[in-house]
């Protein structure tokens, strides 16, 4: 049935000459062809039974470590992570400069458990044998450091975005998407700074390598993460004493990313960079508001409201539009 | 009844089929923004990002219309404060219609709305009636039913679906306990209904429905399967009719329950591969998996660490075995990739989930757990070696 909506839509296109004779010949052909594509289910399923079987496997070790053992465990993590290292290289097209991948997309799994497997390992080697002594941050930072490198040497984006998440893990933050839901992230002052600093730190890190041509298509990545960092330590920090420069901090922030999004097109940029702006802008407009004795005015406050929202829907819009058209203007040159 | 413009719905269509066609790289990008200059269109957002974003502006222009009004309101009247949510739902069809006439269809800000209009018009019956759930049930289907037919709204068209349900769910409450055991039949029978309704009428309709009307078979099928899924019946059952199960009792047909609770599942992945489904496949495979959730909330014949680790070894090797028979597969069910479906939701799930299971916590929650996703993947890369 769908389909045949969509053959009538096709045939339409071709009747208001839309498109040309070829390219409607092209797409009958190939939906007769019926095409009904398990990929991404298969690739899914493989997926989920991968997860499945590590934390089947890991509950059971966790429940017999008195009978195994933990040096036979941990030289069991080490073999596993070689091997899966070791398919993985075997398959791997080297170190490039621009954008590649495996030809088995199951090698990406396996890059995947590999990357899992080393930040066991490194865990567990700390917290049975405190090998770093007191540094735990060195327990993170090492496996970070080899994902940093596997991310690069085979072109692994859940990888990178892992070993981000594992630097920020290792000076003190925790930026899981969940943490995100759950505001966790920042808890205290120095940690926004922290927080402040590693985003910029990512953002120059993804300016000078576009510059220099190093895996471009990673540059997005670097910024989403970077423009979170900020703008959530920025925002927490602006009901704090130093609000007044998180204010500059996130306004300028935000104009960064106002021409990043350009650059690079990415509508989700644009609009968290929209968004925390706004949200920003409407905490300094109540931290003004508290400082002025509303008292006779309060109804006249309620009545302002609506327009104040009519009008920044308005703002949203034109500015939305200006992107957008922007963007449509650039891909057809 | 549609209050859209005729022509720049079809060209919404017309559009949202272009963009297929250039996803599957049928046409070039310059070709389809040349498409999309040609084709007038709503004011509407494509991009979810932007779409949650004005619903959220939205929302708060819709509340604060709201505040102001209440706050006149209340200060003529001083009382009669019941009628208020009326006036909101009043404001919320107004705010609809206004939008709708402007040319604005998935935007967002219509969304909050006509969203906004179903809330208070079942807040306003909620009040009148002190909590009447039938009532109120019937009011959301008819007016989520007509906002469907006036706006084409689809989140309406399926709050239509689920209301219906649940005025049939109250309804046949209402007629007292010894009745209400029937009612995994009598939802089953309605789903057949719906489906039936679907399949002799609607889905032969040409209308501007069309387009949306599948959902309605989509929804019966998952109504069929809940309907007689042993664990929600057993669980509504104690719930709904204060039925109490002891140890060793069993709900009343449970025989059929189990074996409708396996059936079924099979049954939709069989019929999606022979109608080339993918939205069946997928109710299949959920289904399936909730079965066995199902079956394991009150059985557990395995420990769950080994079910875990056996059930994944099977998957593993069963999708390995799939995917080699299906790799050089030209037409029909294929491995190979399809032209039209777009995988990006796919790996930025994969980036998430990654990032959450292997996410290194900060270094506190690190050294805390590490065994919990220990031994991780190295099954997986034991088998994956033979590949």
């Amino acid at each position: 049935m769908m389909h045949n909506h969509q053959e009538q839509l096709t045939q339409e296109l071709f009747d208001r000459k839309l498109i040309d004779k070829s390219q409607f010949d092209a797409v009958q052909d190939y939906r007769k062809l019926k095409i009904f594509s398990l990929h991404n289910e298969l690739k899914l399923l493989l997926y989920g039974s991968v997860l499945a079987i590590s934390s089947g496997i890991g509950i059971l070790i966790y429940q017999n470590i008195d009978s195994i053992g933990h040096t036979i465990l941990l030289a069991l993590i080490l073999m596993a992570t070689i091997g899966c290292f070791y398919f993985c290289n075997k398959n791997a097209k080297g170190f490039h400069k621009q954008e590649v991948s495996f030809d088995n997309p199951i090698l990406d799994y396996l890059l995947l458990a590999a990357q899992l497997l080393t930040c066991v390992f490194f865990g567990y080697l700390q917290y049975q044998y405190k090998v770093f002594g007191t540094f735990n941050n060195l327990a993170t930072l090492v496996p970070t450091a080899i994902g940093f490198y596997c991310a690069y040497y085979f072109d692994n984006k859940s990888i990178l975005s892992l070993s981000i998440t594992g630097l920020a893990a290792a000076v003190g933050l925790t930026v899981s998407p969940q943490a995100l839901l759950n505001n966790e992230t920042i808890a205290t002052d120095f940690l926004c700074y922290t927080s402040i600093i590693l985003g910029f730190a990512l953002i120059v890190w993804s300016q000078y390598s576009k510059r220099i041509g190093l895996k471009t298509h990673f540059t997005f990545l670097y910024l989403t993460f970077a423009l979170h960092l900020i703008a959530l330590a920025c925002l927490s920090q602006l009901v704090e004493t130093y609000w007044p420069i998180f204010t500059i901090i996130l306004g300028s922030t935000c104009y960064l990313f106002y021409k990043f999004s350009y650059q690079e097109k990415a509508v989700s940029l644009f609009v968290f960079t929209c968004l925390y702006g706004y949200i920003g802008c409407n905490i300094l407009l109540g931290r003004l508001l508290s400082l002025i004795d509303l008292g006779e005015l309060v109804s006249l406050f309620f009545m302002i409201i609506p327009g104040y929202f009519i009008g920044s829907i308005v703002l949203f819009i034109k500015v939305i539009k200006d992107f957008n058209k922007k963007i449509a203007h650039d891909s057809t040159r | 009844m549609i209050v859209h413009d005729k022509t720049l719905l079809q060209n919404k269509y017309l559009r949202e089929e272009a963009k297929a066609l250039q996803d599957a790289g049928f046409i070039s990008e310059e070709h389809y923004s040349n498409i999309k200059k040609d084709l007038a269109d709503f004011k509407s957002n494509q991009n979810w990002f932007l779409r949650v974003a004005f619903l959220l502006l939205g929302s708060f222009l819709y509340s604060s219309i709201c505040g102001f009004i209440a706050l006149s309101i209340l200060q003529v009247t001083g009382e009669h404060f019941e009628v208020l949510f009326f006036v909101f739902a009043l404001i919320g069809l107004a705010g609809t219609e206004f939008f709708a006439r402007q040319n604005y269809f998935g935007h967002g800000l219509d969304d909050a709305f006509i969203i906004g209009f179903q809330i208070c018009l079942a807040a306003t019956i909620g009040i009148y009636t002190s909590g009447n759930e039938f009532l109120i049930a019937i009011v959301v289907t008819t007016s989520a039913a007509f906002c469907y037919l006036r706006y084409l709204h689809r989140s309406m068209l399926l709050l239509a679906c689920v209301a219906a349900t649940a005025s049939i769910f109250y309804g046949i409450l209402n007629l007292g306990t010894e009745i209400a055991i029937i009612l995994p039949f009598v939802s089953m029978v309605f789903a057949l209904l719906l489906f039936l309704l679907w399949n002799k009428k609607l889905q032969h309709t040409s209308t501007f429905y069309k387009f949306d009307l599948n959902l309605i078979r989509y929804y019966s099928y998952l109504l069929f399967y809940l309907s007689g899924n042993y664990l929600v019946v057993r669980e509504l059952s104690v719930v709904l009719l204060q039925q109490a199960i002891n140890h060793g009792q069993d709900i009343p047909f449970a025989w059929f329950f189990y074996i409708f609770t396996f059936i079924i599942p099979v049954g939709y992945i069989y019929q999606a591969l022979q109608q080339k489904n993918k939205i069946i496949l997928w109710l299949g495979f959920a289904a399936l998996a909730f079965s066995i959730y199902s079956i394991r909330f009150y059985y557990a014949l395995l420990p769950l660490e080994l079910a875990l680790t056996f059930g994944g070894l099977f998957l593993f090797g069963v999708t390995l075995v799939l995917i080699k028979k299906l790799q050089n597969q030209t037409t029909g069910i294929t491995f190979k990739p399809d032209r039209f479906s777009n995988s990006t939701p796919f790996q930025a799930a994969e980036i998430i989930v990654s990032t959450q299971v292997g996410g290194t916590q900060s270094n506190q929650q690190t050294t805390d757990s590490p065994v919990e996703f220990g031994g991780g993947g190295y099954s997986g890369g034991g088998a994956s070696g033979e590949f």
